[in-house]
């Protein structure tokens, strides 16, 4: 035991040491800095849209849309009345970025709804204020044409619905939208698989040094193939725990400095307190960091035998092909799993061991997933584990030694069975 | 006290080809002990089956009079490999307390000692730099380090002195000859007679896997090189040439008149010719005993194999074995 806490310390210090691992450990918290400054600069100002509304319509609606939209805090409006050239003029003028975008309306739109915006930048946030402004005043005209008076109409669209989203999970019932559940869903899922890539490919390259250095053949000496793979793993293992442990602390830090952050930018300090921020349950936290580390050491024994079984970096990038395959089946079906996580497709992917260290968390956290389900997919996970360290210990004890050309799949068979 | 190294008809197989076949060797306690043959006879498949590198496929190693090889023992063992290799990126100091802590020796001893060395080898300045950083030479020489960090009872190297420049190879030869004063065991593979004959107290010569002989240096001398002796006479000869001619004594002789170079046949007694010679009146300038050397044997021994040594196809599944 004492030489396997050897070798996990050795692993992890040499790894700390290295200058990769402090520029991803900075670069995390700067990013997601970056994310909060975005959203304060956001809710400053920055989301006035200077638009111009070509308009060609005989009646007022031109004008009466211009004043909707004048209305809306998002929008800076100038009419322009359709003409020869005006387009071209317009279409320069958002070149030069004085003007975001144009609107270009007629008279058949209360009869087709059909309506045209150009803009350099075409963000879901505008067209949806865009579309919601033109609908409103659409329906108003409509209404006036058939003898509705106008104030009734007013008072009928003076009403907004919202819906009151309250997931059902486990018994329990929690206010969430949906758009939040599938945010962190889709988050976790892109962190356990570069988390699960990365650190299981430094297993990888630490195997394939000491090999190609040929200082495995003492450490074969002094310890059991099996014991330094276990210490490999481990050691690689602690090193991303730390890592997350870097990003988790001070992404918390920067959270709560959101308020003097806003301040020092000049922004509204409420605005800034009031952000929404997904709520993490503590549950989802242990099945996130539970799946993390048994698909880490699922892969990292899959990857440690890749090492063993080449001689050099090219090789090994060759052999570990099949294993990022593998993970990338459940990185690919990560949309697929977010918008339907109970389908069969979703319940398949969570109870195979190759793609249940992605598919389980995200199902968790959409509440698609019953304990029982949860309890099977770890247990499958469990004994996936089993089965392919057992395997990839087998291949390793024999491929650490090995030089010269690389194994074929029948040596390898008989690598595992020897 | 049990021996620190028993082999026993140990066999070990390659894709095809038998490295090493039904070996049996044995080494006392507090002696060098070389192990000789040339390129691809199976000394380092050999010395990895002691080192629980290799299982032997047939036949078993004890160490210290224990089952189980050199990892069961590898606090008390010291290995220095064939192919010798240190982690490049790591710090000199952090390296040789990892080894020594890999062997079950406890970081705060093996920092203490890993200094001592540093300091005592000239490289003390150097122990917080990377090993990449060192020359070819200083590398060896902490790789040397690492082998006898922790003070093992057994030392086991493998080729010690290829690709070692006068100096370390001096260094190296020093500390093995202190080790034995210190009543501890070497146990070396060469192909390098002349180093074997300055430093084995026994010896075994291994071609093609097996044993062709082993024994004192003195033993191997008189049992397998024949024994030469030189007769100068001052005047008279007495019954010289009837001795000579003894087919039982004497196997092959150069008459020079005044002076004879004899072999001898195996188990002559050479004390039995002295006696006769003095009972019979011959006067002696001269009567010495000349043993060939331990290159001529070797050659005489494994002349015809060394020769096809280069030819052993090299194996594929374990290619590591082919430079044995």
């Amino acid at each position: 035991m004492h030489k396997v806490w050897a070798v996990i310390r050795r692993e992890f210090v040499e790894r700390v040491r290295t200058r990769w691992f402090w520029i991803s450990a900075i670069l995390g918290p700067v990013l997601f800095g970056g994310v909060i400054v975005y959203q304060i600069m956001q809710s400053v100002g920055g989301g006035v849209r200077d638009i111009a509304v070509v308009d060609s319509t005989t009646s007022a609606f031109g004008r009466r849309v211009t004043e909707a939209l004048a209305a809306s805090p998002n929008f800076r409006v100038t009419r322009v009345p359709a003409g020869p050239r005006v387009i071209d003029s317009l279409t320069s003028l958002v070149e030069a970025k004085q003007l975001n975008g144009f609107l270009i309306i007629s008279n058949d739109l209360t009869e087709t709804g059909k309506a045209e915006y150009r803009a350099s930048n075409l963000s879901l946030q505008t067209v949806e204020g865009l579309e919601r402004a033109l609908n409103k005043v659409a329906v108003k005209v409509r209404l006036e044409t058939r003898g509705v008076n106008p104030a009734v109409v007013d008072w009928a669209q003076g009403i907004r619905i919202t819906l009151d989203q309250t997931k059902i999970a486990r018994g329990k019932t929690t206010k969430e939208s949906a758009g939040e559940s599938f945010i962190l869903a889709y988050v976790m899922a892109v962190l356990l698989f570069m988390a699960i890539l990365l650190y299981g490919v430094n297993v990888m390259s630490s195997v394939l040094e000491e090999k190609t250095t040929r200082v495995i053949e003492v450490l074969v000496s002094s310890l059991r193939p099996f014991q330094l793979m276990l210490g490999k793993v481990a050691g690689a293992g602690a090193v991303s725990f730390f890592q997350f442990l870097i990003w988790g602390v001070s992404a918390r830090l920067l959270i709560s400095l959101r308020v003097p952050i806003a301040r020092a930018l000049g922004a509204d300090a409420s605005a800034a307190a009031g952000m929404k921020l997904p709520h993490i349950p503590f549950a989802t936290l242990v099945v996130f960091m539970a799946f993390f580390l048994g698909g880490f050491l699922l892969y990292s024994a899959m990857f440690a035998a890749v090492g063993a079984m080449s001689s050099n970096e090219q090789e090994a990038r060759q052999a570990q092909q099949p294993v990022t395959y593998l993970l990338m089946i459940s990185y690919f079906s990560i949309i697929g799993l977010t918008n339907d996580p109970s389908s069969t497709f979703a319940r398949t992917l969570s109870i195979v061991p190759f793609t249940s260290p992605i598919a389980t968390p995200v199902r968790w956290t959409a509440g698609s997933m019953g304990v029982g389900e949860l309890g099977a997919s770890l247990a499958m996970l469990l004994i996936g584990i089993v089965a392919i360290t057992w395997v990839a210990a087998r291949i390793y004890r024999v491929g650490i030694l090995m030089t010269g050309k690389r194994p074929t799949m029948k040596e390898l068979v008989r690598w595992v069975r020897a | 006290m049990s021996e620190p190294v028993v082999v026993d008809r140990a066999t070990k197989r390659f894709a095809g080809h038998t490295a090493v076949n039904a070996l049996s060797l044995s080494v006392p306690s507090g002696i060098i002990y070389g192990l000789l043959g040339p390129n691809g006879a199976g000394k380092t498949t050999t010395l990895r089956m002691i080192m629980d590198i290799y299982e032997p496929d047939e036949g078993s190693v004890r160490l210290f009079g224990q089952v189980g090889g050199g990892r069961t023992h590898s606090a008390r063992i010291g290995y220095l490999p064939e192919e010798r290799g240190l982690y490049p990126r790591m710090r000199v100091v952090d390296v040789l307390v990892f080894l020594a802590e890999a062997k079950g020796m406890s970081r705060r001893a093996a920092r203490i000692k890993a200094l001592d060395w540093l300091e005592r080898l000239g490289l003390i300045d150097w122990r917080l730099r990377k090993v990449s950083d060192l020359s070819k030479g200083m590398q060896q020489k902490v790789q040397f380090i690492s082998t006898i960090l922790h003070d093992p009872e057994l030392v086991i190297l493998d080729e010690p002195f290829s690709g070692l420049d006068p100096v370390n190879s001096q260094v190296l030869r020093d500390t093995v000859v202190d080790y034995r004063r210190r009543g501890k065991t070497v146990l070396f593979s060469t192909h390098i007679m002349e180093h074997a004959e300055q430093l084995c107290d026994r010896l075994c010569i291994i071609a093609r896997g097996k044993k062709l002989i082993d024994g004192t240096l003195a033993e191997v001398k008189r049992t397998h090189g024949g024994q030469h002796l030189i007769v100068a006479f001052d005047g008279s000869q007495g019954a010289a040439q009837r001795i000579f001619s003894d087919r039982r004594l004497v196997a092959k002789i150069q008459d020079f008149g005044q002076q004879a170079e004899l072999e001898l046949t195996n188990g002559a007694d050479p004390q039995e010719i002295l006696r006769g010679l003095v009972e019979s009146g011959a006067r002696l300038a001269r009567f010495e005993l000349a043993s060939p050397s331990l290159h001529k044997i070797f050659v005489d021994l494994v002349g015809p194999e060394a020769a096809t040594a280069a030819a052993i196809p090299a194996t594929t599944a374990a290619g590591v074995g082919a430079g044995a």
